[in-house]
């Protein structure tokens, strides 16, 4: 019988609270999302799988040592953790009370020489880190994997339709409006006292209007890890609604006859050009916002690789191979995030209504100064164009071209609309190298 | 009055990140468009009218062995049928 007991109290079941319950749920809700809709699968499939993961009760997936130490351990060696972090246990109030007092303290913000030293005492006794709390700081904490997969998109990105029409780089430029307004809104909120984020989590936020999942992740990591599960979660879902967020707005700011406009035909572009391209943004980097280096050097240099055309090999591993393998474990480190004690949150409510107002803000600015460009410039513009400088490469451009076609069944904006599309790639990683700069 | 503090600091790095980011975006396109004309006027691509250049002989050329060998073989076929 006390066998029994024994089994009962080990049990998913005995052990899950609402929380992880409820976490379970939005787990598998994002994974019917990913299959069933197919809402950007390659990400949500293992973030889904990893927020699960992350909840089971007991097995302590996405914890640390001395997390789950403080979880599990006999009295002992809780004294021990509470001497390393210096926390004072109260000898009355119990073994229960211990394990809060530790488990608080460990997600407070002690120094971290302190809970180094607690996961030691942990680690001595024989408990391990789980294993997508290593995933999340081989590639998330260290950076990595963002910037992998940012060298991955260089590789795959054609600069063709950009050089041959420069300016649309100021669509990319003023797409990136969502990104600020929304650090506003965000600052706002918490000025009015709704919600409770620091101008560093604001910024974090804000960066989801640059609808690039690697970018916001690796500010996100960098600002304000403590949101990074809701941050992830909204811009690659956003991401993935923008064929429904987009248009309406298109279409409330544009005419009939903006829409038919018909843009030249692009010039071709040498070689030579998109060889030197990424050699010359690169060195504008380095000249005017180091802090960007990280995002936008390695997003040089796979463009590098795809365009200078010795290296076929390398390029072929940065686009297919290495990203994928990249992907896997950044949707899983992004999926630990989702802890049921630290996801379920009134901000997180409030990350994903923010996020949706960055999108909405950053199409609506693309679409209007291209409307102003298409006044000013002698070459006519296509507004429609504008709302492909949020990034989101290809959906965007590919909604341009869909709204375009409607309008006129003639008018092809799929090219001329990439451009804008990578200047937005473009822009929000400057746009992160300045808060990163300011905040960081 | 930490609250305006908090969005003060706000409109200064949404002012300040805003402007940055259009200057950036701007000395690029100066410095894209500098880049480009330069490489048209000292490089002019060679590649695309090699290619072209390349492609159009060997249709007329292939056409004409083309022409030559069925010629022949009519030849053949109507000397030998005529016999």
């Amino acid at each position: 019988m006390e066998k029994l007991l024994t089994l009962w109290y080990g049990s998913g079941l005995y052990n899950l609270t609402l929380g992880q319950g409820v976490m379970v749920l939005v787990g598998l809700g994002l994974l019917y999302l990913a299959i069933a809709k197919k809402f950007e699968p390659l990400l949500l499939v293992p973030i889904g799988f990893g927020g699960i993961l992350a909840n089971i009760p007991e097995a302590g997936l996405a914890l640390s040592a001395a997390e789950q130490a403080a979880h599990l351990a006999r009295p002992g060696v809780l004294e021990q953790m509470a001497a390393a972090l210096g926390v004072a246990l109260d000898p009355v109030a119990g073994i229960e009370a211990w394990r809060g007092t530790l488990s608080d303290a460990l997600h407070g913000d002690l120094s971290p020489t302190l809970v180094r030293a607690a996961n030691d005492v942990a680690m001595d006794v024989g408990y391990a880190n789980g294993v997508l709390y290593q995933f999340y700081n081989v590639a998330i904490a260290s950076g990595i994997a963002p910037l992998v997969i940012f060298m991955g998109v260089g590789a795959m990105t054609d600069f063709g339709p950009l050089l041959a029409n420069p300016r649309t780089l100021f669509l990319g430029a003023a797409a990136q409006f969502g990104i600020f307004a929304t650090l506003l809104g965000a600052v706002g909120m918490s000025a009015m006292g709704w919600m409770d984020f620091s101008l560093n989590q604001a910024a974090a936020i804000g960066i989801i209007g640059g609808a690039d999942g690697p970018t916001s992740i690796y500010v996100a990591s960098i600002l304000a890890p403590e949101l990074l599960g809701a941050i992830a979660v909204a811009s690659y879902s956003y991401m993935a609604l923008v064929p429904l967020i987009q248009p309406p707005i298109m279409k409330a700011l544009t005419t009939k006859r903006e829409r038919e406009i018909a843009m030249t035909q692009l010039r071709p572009v040498s070689k030579l050009e998109k060889i030197v391209f990424p050699l010359s943004l690169l060195i504008l980097v380095v000249l005017f916002l180091p802090d960007a280096a990280p995002l936008l050097g390695m997003f040089c240099f796979g463009n590098l690789m795809r365009e200078c055309g010795v290296v076929e090999r390398l390029s072929d591993t940065a686009q297919n191979a290495l990203i994928n393998i990249v992907t896997i474990f950044l949707g899983l480190s992004v999926g630990s995030k989702l802890m049921a004690d630290r996801f379920l949150a009134f901000e997180t409510l409030g990350i994903l209504a923010l996020g949706m107002v960055a999108f909405a803000i950053g199409t609506a600015c693309g679409v209007l100064m291209a409307k102003l460009m298409n006044t000013v410039s002698r070459m006519p513009i296509n507004p429609l164009i504008g709302s492909a400088g949020v990034s989101a490469v290809p959906m965007a451009a590919r909604v341009s071209n869909k709204i375009g076609l409607e309008s006129n069944p003639h008018n092809f904006l799929l090219m001329h609309a990439m451009g804008p599309n990578v200047a937005g790639v473009i822009g929000s990683a400057v746009a992160a190298g300045v808060m990163i700069k300011f905040l960081g | 009055m930490s609250a305006n503090i908090l969005m003060g600091e706000g409109l200064a790095l949404m002012a300040l990140g805003m402007s940055f980011v259009f200057v950036f975006l701007t000395v690029l396109v100066i410095v894209t468009t500098l880049m480009s004309k330069t490489i048209g006027r000292f490089f002019p691509e060679p590649p695309a009218p090699v290619a072209t250049g390349n492609r159009r002989p060997p249709a007329p050329r292939q056409d004409d062995d083309v022409m030559v060998a069925i010629t022949a073989a009519v030849h053949r076929y109507r000397r030998r049928h005529r016999r």
